[in-house]
């Protein structure tokens, strides 16, 4: 019986190779993909816990979530012969103007250990872009990240061309360091996080 | 005194006739002076123009070279984008040393000659011509870590300290030659300080900071020290988690970012250090009342006198309300260490 434990554990230190051996050996075993799943996603919330107490710092935070990544990987032809789909369907980018994504990347990871299917577009987005993959994807979940004063109102116009759109059904969450929840409400997005950990409870909660 | 006097002074710990005042202001300093930012960092002639001119409006005690992380990247090869009014930027998914290979090719450029670091060199020489001994001449320089990330691409060096320990070393090795040299031109040209920003530093915890970062700015700063000049350290981001070793290398001037507690800092740090800092650039300084401003300014001298220096956490952001730059002028002129 392949270590379950010992896979979350590899996943927390970002040890890309031993949580890899570790993932194959659990489907090699005939592990049901749902129970590997569960372990990696509770793994990556302990990692987000920590990155919020500053117990670990960005460096910690992207080798595990790369580890968590590639693990996924090789499970997700697992996940899709037993059934199991993402939980939702998530666009994420950086608004236009603004080039910070280091945040905007942790929270994709996040959002994709909590197995959402997650669209990166990158940085310095337009809102046109946004609705287009918002539409073309279908997506459920969108976030949207700024990290300069001055391009917050890029937020604010960007959830503006998404209800133009019609794509008000998509939840729109919204963070980076200086954007705040009472400028989620008045540019009526439908949530905000201050960090990647909490990123993954608000999404959960408006799905 | 004037405002080099005063800072020397301070500097080496004699008595001065107020608080010193060193705010960092680029895009605030070319809107102020009616110049395109894009400008600004292109021209050394505009940069220093309006660099004089907001440092006589609000009674500044220096002038400085700062302007934007990419001058040394640009010349060493990196893809920049530039624009009209915003800083350039360093296209980061087109890193230059996007292949760790790259690095053996690389080769520092002279900076009195290359395009963009011999820019900031000119703008030094101006300033010497221009402000004379009035004010204090503040050179700049991106740090190892800083310089590494811009580079590498900031995403991808959190990993290599992890993944490749050895080429962070060697990538080090050459930003920090880099900025020792940048640093020499421009105080041969006229800089009194230099100052080193390592914003990168900010993402890593104690660990990685004192294995890999700590080492590379203890050299640059006991290289700039040996050259003569003074260096004012900033490290833009939370550098809670890492107070104590930068209390420990030497700067004359420690610049913190408005996350970090002032009291932690000195307390970090010891009663000599001089801090330089800290109140929120965004939320207190451009979006409070000038009665939150001072009163948020008084904090951080009272959290850390006598050895202090009045700023904002960070650069003086565009459309900060003069009432508001001006409280840290009257703060700072009326107020003793
Ligand atoms: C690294 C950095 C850079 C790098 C960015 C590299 C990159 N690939 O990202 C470079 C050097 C390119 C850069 C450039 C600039 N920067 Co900068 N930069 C920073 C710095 C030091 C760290 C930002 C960071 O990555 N933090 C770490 C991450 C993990 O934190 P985070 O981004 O806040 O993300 C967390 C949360 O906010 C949240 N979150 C983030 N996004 C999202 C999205 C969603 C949907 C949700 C739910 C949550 C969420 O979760 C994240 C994880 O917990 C900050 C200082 C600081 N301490 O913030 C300045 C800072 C953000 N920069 C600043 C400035 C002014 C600039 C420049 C204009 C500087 C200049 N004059 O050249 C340029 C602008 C370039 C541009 N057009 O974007 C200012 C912004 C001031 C303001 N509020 O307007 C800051 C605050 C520095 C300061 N103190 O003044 N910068």
């Amino acid at each position: 019986m392949p270590d379950l434990q010992e896979l979350g554990e590899a996943i927390k230190r970002g040890d890309r190779d031993q949580s890899a051996m570790l993932t194959n050996a659990a489907i090699a075993a005939k592990v049901p993909a749902q129970e590997i799943l569960d372990v990696m996603v509770a793994a990556m919330d302990v990692v987000g816990q920590r990155f919020q107490k500053n117990e670990i710092f960005v460096p910690e935070m992207l080798i595990a979530a790369r580890a968590m990544k590639e693990s996924l990987a090789l499970l997700e032809p697992l996940l899709v012969d037993a059934g199991i789909t993402p939980i939702a369907k998530a666009v994420i980018g950086t608004v236009e103007g603004d080039l910070h994504d280091i945040g905007k990347n942790l929270v994709a990871m996040m959002w994709k250990g909590a197995n959402f299917d997650v669209i990166d577009l990158g940085t310095n987005v337009s809102p046109q872009k946004f609705v287009d993959a918002v539409r073309d994807n279908n997506a459920q979940l969108v976030g949207l990240s700024a990290l300069l004063t001055t391009t917050m109102p890029a937020i604010k116009a960007t959830v503006a061309a998404l209800k133009a759109a019609g794509l008000d059904t998509a939840k729109v969450v919204i963070g980076g360091a200086p954007v705040t929840q009472e400028y989620a409400d008045e540019v009526g997005a439908d949530g905000y996080a201050p960090d990647a950990a909490s990123a993954v409870n608000v999404a959960r909660a408006l799905l | 005194m004037n405002g080099r006097e005063r800072l020397l002074a301070f500097l080496t710990g004699d008595s001065v006739d107020s608080l010193p005042l060193m705010p960092i202001t680029m895009m605030y300093a070319a809107d102020f002076a009616g110049v395109k930012y894009g400008q600004y960092v292109t021209d050394f002639r505009a940069l220093v123009e309006s660099q004089i001119a907001i440092a006589d409006a609000f009674d500044f005690d220096f002038v400085s070279c700062i302007s934007d992380p990419a001058r040394e990247a640009a010349d060493c090869g990196a893809r920049v984008a530039m624009f009209e009014d915003q800083p350039p930027a360093i296209v980061e998914t087109d890193a230059l040393l996007a292949s760790k290979s790259t690095l053996s090719t690389l080769t520092i450029p002279d900076p009195r000659t290359a395009t963009r670091m011999g820019d900031r060199v000119r703008a030094a020489a101006l300033f010497r011509e221009r402000v004379g001994d009035r004010k204090l001449i503040e050179g700049w320089i991106e740090g190892p870590c800083a310089e590494a990330a811009d580079l590498r691409g900031i995403n991808t060096l959190m990993m290599d300290f992890f993944d490749d320990p050895a080429f962070v070393r060697e990538l080090f090795e050459f930003t920090l030659e880099l900025g020792v040299q940048f640093a020499r031109a421009q105080v041969e040209a006229g800089a009194d300080l230099i100052g080193v920003g390592d914003a990168a530093a900010s993402l890593v915890g104690p660990e990685i900071y004192r294995e890999f970062v700590w080492p590379h700015e203890k050299r640059l700063v006991d290289e700039l020290h040996a050259m003569g000049t003074r260096v004012r350290l900033h490290i833009c981001g939370n550098t809670t988690s890492i107070l104590e070793p930068m209390g420990q290398l030497g700067c004359d001037i420690v610049d913190l970012d408005f996350m970090v507690p002032m009291d932690k800092a000195r307390a970090a740090m010891g009663p000599d250090q001089i801090l330089l800092g800290n109140i929120d650039p965004v939320r207190i300084l451009r979006g409070a009342a000038p009665e939150t401003v001072r009163a948020a300014i008084a904090q951080c001298h009272q959290q850390t006198r006598p050895r202090y220096i009045v700023g904002a956490g960070c650069e003086v952001p565009r459309a900060t309300p003069e009432a508001n730059l001006r409280v840290l002028t009257d703060y700072a002129r009326s107020t003793m260490p």
